[in-house]
């Protein structure tokens, strides 16, 4: 009997307390209990400590959780799907490269053209810069004096008052083309702002909305311990007075 | 001809569903992982069913706070769907899932520094006087109860962490003295020593909160 079990020993005695113990050993150790007053009365103890394990119970909660179903990935044919960052940004960089090469080369071109004599092409894209319209102002009011200057009005000044109407024309068209495509970057510009200025204000109402569904969520605890307090203190009360 | 809605609740449909539940119902863990495995998310969410109370109970009981309990169980799924590719399979999925779960709660404790099992409330919840008793007991047997419940737990928190989720898994999980070794990653004689050590600790625990404690249990 002592071969398997010495009295005392405490990994035999929780073995038999959980029954996981060889058969053998249980009952070597159930006839040591019946004549061991200390070694019985300590899994008594061990069992009653058991049953009072037995009363803890978690509270109730609600659990629920689940695992979303993945979503359905919708794939764009290759040709529309949006391309990553960096194909986006060498693209940017090509279209810029090729635009500052054109540019360069129209630039020596129109260079040569004049040195040449031949009139540089204008087309709707080339504005006049501060420069070149101070030029002109200058040159206009140059040939001005020189009219203003000039005696006896004759059939050369009349044809020279219809060159610089004519000039003055073309200024002012050029000021109002210049007017235009300034308004119009200032109206995209608006617009832009106006829309991250509207996502701003988005973004702000919908925290505000989840900041007022939390304190809703909370009150609705507070109101609900409240109930329980009331609750708990009837209990007492019904008890007292029975 | 037959809308989205009509064919969702048409009796063929109801019927495969209905069958696809029970099979699912029927199943064993070890299938359910294996369909979970190959991205079948129905099978998961019924493992989830299957052990997400055991899991809260096991961490309401190691931390001693609700929410910190229901966040620990949620977290111990997504690990576990997570790391799911990499179980083979050698232990249990109840096992691996207890594991996952204590060690979460261990990282809880460090994180937050609270004590590990808090107060319970002292007085009654009432939504357990229509819940969780029946007819027979009364309110003066629930609130004694109660009582020693909250007794129980508070000799819980003077146990060491290994020694509380030893009797843990031995007490309310019913894993053997193997399963808690290999969880605890302790020999099994360790483990027999924490449970004696923390029976008797609980033990004298009990018998110091008073005289209430003996009084209430004969009245059960």
């Amino acid at each position: 009997m002592s071969e398997i079990f010495e009295c005392g020993d405490s990994g035999a005695l929780v073995a038999y307390l959980y029954d996981e113990c060889e058969p053998e050993v249980r009952s070597t150790i159930a006839a040591h209990l019946a004549r061991c007053v200390s070694c019985s009365s300590e899994v008594e103890a061990f069992g009653w400590t058991r049953q009072q394990l037995g009363t803890w119970t978690p509270p109730v909660a609600e659990l629920g959780f689940q695992m979303p179903a993945p979503a359905l990935e919708y794939r764009l044919p290759w040709w529309r799907a949006p391309l990553p960052a960096w194909a986006q940004a060498a693209a940017a960089v090509l279209i810029f490269g090729a635009g500052l090469s054109i540019g360069v080369a129209r630039g020596t071109s129109a260079a040569e053209g004049v040195a040449s004599g031949q009139p540089a092409v204008t087309t709707v894209a080339d504005t006049p810069s501060q420069g070149d319209l101070s030029q002109m102002e200058r040159r206009l009011r140059a040939e001005m004096a020189q009219l203003r200057t000039a005696a006896p009005v004759t059939a050369a000044v009349s044809t020279s008052d219809e060159a610089i109407m004519q000039r003055v024309q073309a200024l002012v068209e050029q000021s109002e083309e210049r007017q235009r495509r300034e308004f119009t970057i200032r109206s995209v510009e608006l617009a832009r702002d106006f829309e991250a200025q509207r996502r701003v204000d988005l973004a702000s109402v919908r925290q505000t909305v989840g900041q007022i569904q939390g304190t809703t969520g909370a009150e609705v605890r507070q109101q609900r311990e409240a109930i329980d307090q009331i609750s708990n203190y009837l209990i007492r009360v019904s008890q007292q007075g029975r | 001809m037959m809308g989205r809605d009509d064919r969702a609740t048409s009796p063929a449909v109801l019927s495969t569903r209905r069958t696809v539940r029970l099979l699912l119902m029927t199943s064993t863990d070890e299938e359910l992982v294996a369909r979970s495995r190959l991205g079948d998310v129905d099978s998961f969410n019924q493992l989830i069913v299957r052990w997400e109370r055991p899991i809260y109970a096991l961490a309401y009981r190691v931390l001693g706070h609700e929410e910190d309990a229901r966040d620990v169980c949620q977290d111990t799924f997504l690990r576990a769907y997570r790391a799911l590719p990499g179980f083979k399979g050698q232990a249990k999925f109840s096992s691996w899932l207890y594991r996952i779960a204590l060690n979460l709660c261990r990282d809880w404790i460090r994180k937050q520094r609270r004590a590990p099992v808090s107060q319970m409330p002292e007085d009654v919840d009432p939504s357990e006087i229509g819940v969780d008793t029946g007819p027979v007991e009364s309110i003066e047997d629930l609130v004694a109860r109660r009582e020693l419940s909250a007794i129980v737990e508070d000799a819980m928190q003077s146990l060491s962490e290994e020694q509380r989720t030893a009797i843990i898994l031995k007490e309310y999980h019913g894993m053997t003295f193997q399963e808690i070794a290999d969880m605890q990653g302790c020999p099994l004689s360790t483990v027999k020593t924490r449970l004696y050590q923390g029976l008797s600790q609980l033990r004298r625990h009990l018998e110091r909160q008073g005289q209430g404690v003996p009084k209430l249990v004969r009245r059960r």
